[in-house]
């Protein structure tokens, strides 16, 4: 059942970067994250960072969410997060562990879920919106149920065996607000680990971002009236035209149109 | 001025006296496709004049709208003229090492997204004699235009199914069997899971989103798209989307590789996702830029009622132009056009909406319109790909009912 998934629940919090000023705040889809586990009322929830004790007060935005404690895991600047933060959740051993998609700020890779889930022998599960069952039928012994996000809109059902990790989509549930009492009251626990150095990011190289031009899609050949046409004018059906059928037969037609096009069952 | 600036001179009348056919029972005119063959940049008056030319005698008659090139024009002279020349297959026999690019293939068609990744694979694999392995479910002449050297085929039942966990194991044993450079993803939701899962039990680095690549650099968009990342091109790499041009006028050869072991492998892990489902979503509640299918009213709906029942039967997101906006008969976000949203829907049934441009501009990325209008002169009538001309009032509940019929068969 869903019960046993989510009374134990492990948070995965990180640093965003607001994208204009470059401010250190909360991520956007790390507080879902956090809200989405606030939700479904566990009986433990661990939210942990793993950075810099120095960017412990960006952190304070999380605790403003009616987060009690949170856990700092100490590590030096330039290192990897990932090896101190899979030994820290096999000593808790939650059955969930709940992330961000992508962190807004460092490599921003999305891949930290999943060596995590490696780390721990548990499943992934990505763009999750809703822990727990679609509807009521869904509920099986030993299985959580899941709903995740589609392109366009779209909604997956589906169940998962043991415990496991889930990357939360920007669609889920909003964040609440962060209040400021709670965020001063809130306690950080540093915890000082050992880590490594993240070679792979010190031998990229980096620099400011400028924008690229949008590749366009040019038809190439033909005259210059050909091309201008093609890259100005709206594409114009070539299609099939019914002057004053009786109102059947033009729904008929319609009908048809819909169910080639795979619209209609 | 040098001499090869000067345009190469045509002799009209010599070229109309070689291209006259004596045959028949008057002059007929072979057509070429002789606007290609001068400089393109420069319109020239007489080749296009000739190219329209259906019929000299007894007085010519001129089609404007046709175009020159295309193989229908000879077939409605009754000649056929030498079909366009075959774009050379290029073959590469013995690669010296190997890119592969694991597609998506949405829906069961190679997607533009799709081509793009095989582009950026095309561009490791010249750098050095390389060829391109395209891994998907199917095959077909597609991939080989796309720039495919060799294709393994995935079971065609992965498809239809949601199987992460299988896709990454194949990938994984086709990495130990062909030992490839480099492993493309696309980044899309499905593609770049699937990567990541493969970077994770390989422990190997995942390069996400490659906007340029090139044999000895790759970058990246980082920290909330604030910096550039540059690194050597690593082994598993996602690519963004809209960031390499798809090729084309390339014809390779998409060889069959058979590999069997890849998905044998992947059909030996126990999943442990499973149970999976679609799910009904209200269409009302998708914003109008994600749906897939929108029900418009313009001015010429007055029957509101059916509007909406018909929205409910046929499972579309409801939609309008500005002027039914403005008269309050639906919320400001549901308006379509230069002013309101611009979808990219696939379908889009527009009742009793004149077509005015600021209205098109919002549909130009939609695959395939039908209206229905009073008017056989409406814009929209032009647009569509299925025009009614009919009264929306009666064909609303006409269809409303069609479809309640079948349903209940
Ligand atoms: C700056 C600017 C921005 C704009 N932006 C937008 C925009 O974003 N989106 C937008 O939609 N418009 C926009 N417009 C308005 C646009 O120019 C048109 O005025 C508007 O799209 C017309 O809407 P319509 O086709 O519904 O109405 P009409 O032009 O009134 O057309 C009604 C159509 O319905 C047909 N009809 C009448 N009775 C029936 C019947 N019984 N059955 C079937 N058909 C019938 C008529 O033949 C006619 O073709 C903009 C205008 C400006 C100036
Ligand atoms: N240093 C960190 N400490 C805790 N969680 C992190 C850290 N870095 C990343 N995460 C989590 O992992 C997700 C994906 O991060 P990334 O793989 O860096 O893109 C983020 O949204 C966070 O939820």
């Amino acid at each position: 059942m869903t019960e046993a998934a989510t009374t134990d629940i492990a948070v995965l919090l990180s640093i965003g970067r607001h994208p204009v000023s470059g401010r250190a705040r909360r991520a956007a889809t790390d507080a879902q994250a956090l809200e989405m586990a606030l939700s479904l009322r566990p009986q433990r929830l661990t939210a942990i960072h793993a950075g810099a004790a120095a960017d412990a007060e960006a952190l304070r935005d999380y605790l403003g969410m009616g987060l009690k404690r949170l856990t700092l895991l100490v590590l030096p600047e330039g290192s990897d997060p990932v090896e101190p933060l899979i030994a820290h959740l096999r000593r808790l051993a939650p059955s969930l562990v709940l992330t961000g998609r992508q962190a807004e700020d460092g490599e921003g890779s999305g891949m930290l879920p999943y060596l995590i889930a490696r780390g721990l022998d548990a499943a992934v599960v990505p763009d999750v919106v809703r822990v727990g069952p679609a509807d009521t039928s869904d509920a099986t012994p030993g299985k959580s149920a899941i709903v995740q996000a589609l392109p366009r809109g779209q909604r997956r059902a589906l169940s998962v065996t043991g415990r496991f990790v889930a990357t939360v989509h920007p669609s889920a549930a909003s964040a609440r607000a962060s209040a400021f009492g709670p965020a001063r009251r809130g306690v950080i626990e540093p915890v000082t680990v050992e880590a490594t150095a993240d070679l792979f990011l010190s031998e990229c190289e980096h620099r400011p971002w400028r924008p690229k031009p949008r590749l366009m899609r040019v038809k190439r050949g033909g005259s210059a009236l050909d091309r201008l046409k093609a890259a100005t004018e709206s594409k114009s059906g070539m299609g099939q035209l019914l002057v004053n059928p009786t109102a059947e037969a033009g729904a008929l037609a319609i009908y048809d149109s819909l169910v080639e096009q795979g619209m209609l069952p | 001025m040098t001499t090869t600036q000067i345009r190469r001179r045509v002799d009209p009348r010599a070229e109309r006296a070689a291209r006259t056919i004596l045959t028949g029972q008057r002059p007929r005119l072979l057509r070429q496709p002789v606007v290609a063959a001068v400089n393109e940049r420069r319109r020239d008056p007489r080749a296009l004049r000739s190219a329209a030319l259906v019929q000299s005698q007894p007085r010519p008659r001129y089609d404007w709208t046709r175009d020159a090139t295309s193989p229908t024009t000879a077939a409605t002279v009754g000649i056929a003229i030498a079909a366009a020349p075959m774009i050379p297959l290029k073959v590469i026999a013995e690669p010296a090492y190997l890119v592969i690019a694991m597609l998506d293939r949405p829906g069961g068609e190679i997607g533009e997204h799709d081509r793009q990744v095989i582009a950026a694979a095309r561009l490791l694999a010249d750098a050095g004699g390389g060829a391109v392995v395209t891994v998907c479910t199917g095959s077909g002449e597609a991939l080989a235009e796309a720039g495919s050297d060799r294709h393994v085929a995935l079971p065609n039942h992965w498809a239809e199914d949601y199987v992460p966990e299988r896709r990454a194991a194949a990938a994984s044993a086709l990495m130990t069997a062909l030992s490839p450079r480099h492993i493309l993803f696309p980044d899309s939701p499905d593609g770049a899971d699937v990567a990541r899962r493969l970077a994770a039990a390989a422990g190997e680095r995942l390069f996400t989103s490659v906007q340029s690549l090139g044999p000895d650099r790759a970058t990246r968009q980082s920290a909330g798209g604030s910096l550039e990342t540059a690194h050597r091109p690593t082994r598993l790499m996602t690519v963004a989307a809209d960031a390499f041009a798809p090729l084309d006028g390339v014809r390779h050869e998409a060889r069959p590789l058979d590999l069997e072991t890849s998905s044998v492998a992947a059909e030996e892990v126990l999943p442990r996702l499973g149970g999976v489902r679609r799910l009904a979503v209200d269409p009302d509640a998708l914003s109008l830029s994600e749906t897939d299918f929108i029900l418009s009213a313009g001015n010429g709906v007055t029957d509101w009622h059916s509007f909406a029942d018909l929205g409910e039967a046929l499972g579309a997101t409801r939609a309008g132009s500005r002027v039914v906006c403005d008269a309050g008969h639906l919320p400001r976000e549901r308006q379509v056009g230069a002013s309101g949203t611009v979808v990219s829907a696939r379908c889009y049934l527009a009742f009793g909406i004149a077509g005015a441009p600021q209205h098109l501009q919002g549909i130009t990325g939609v695959r395939h319109v039908i209206a229905v209008n009073t008017d056989l002169h409406a814009e929209m009538i032009k647009r569509a790909d299925l025009s009614v001309v009919a009264d929306a009032q009666a064909v609303m509940p006409a269809l409303i009912r069609l479809i309640r019929e079948r349903r209940h068969d």
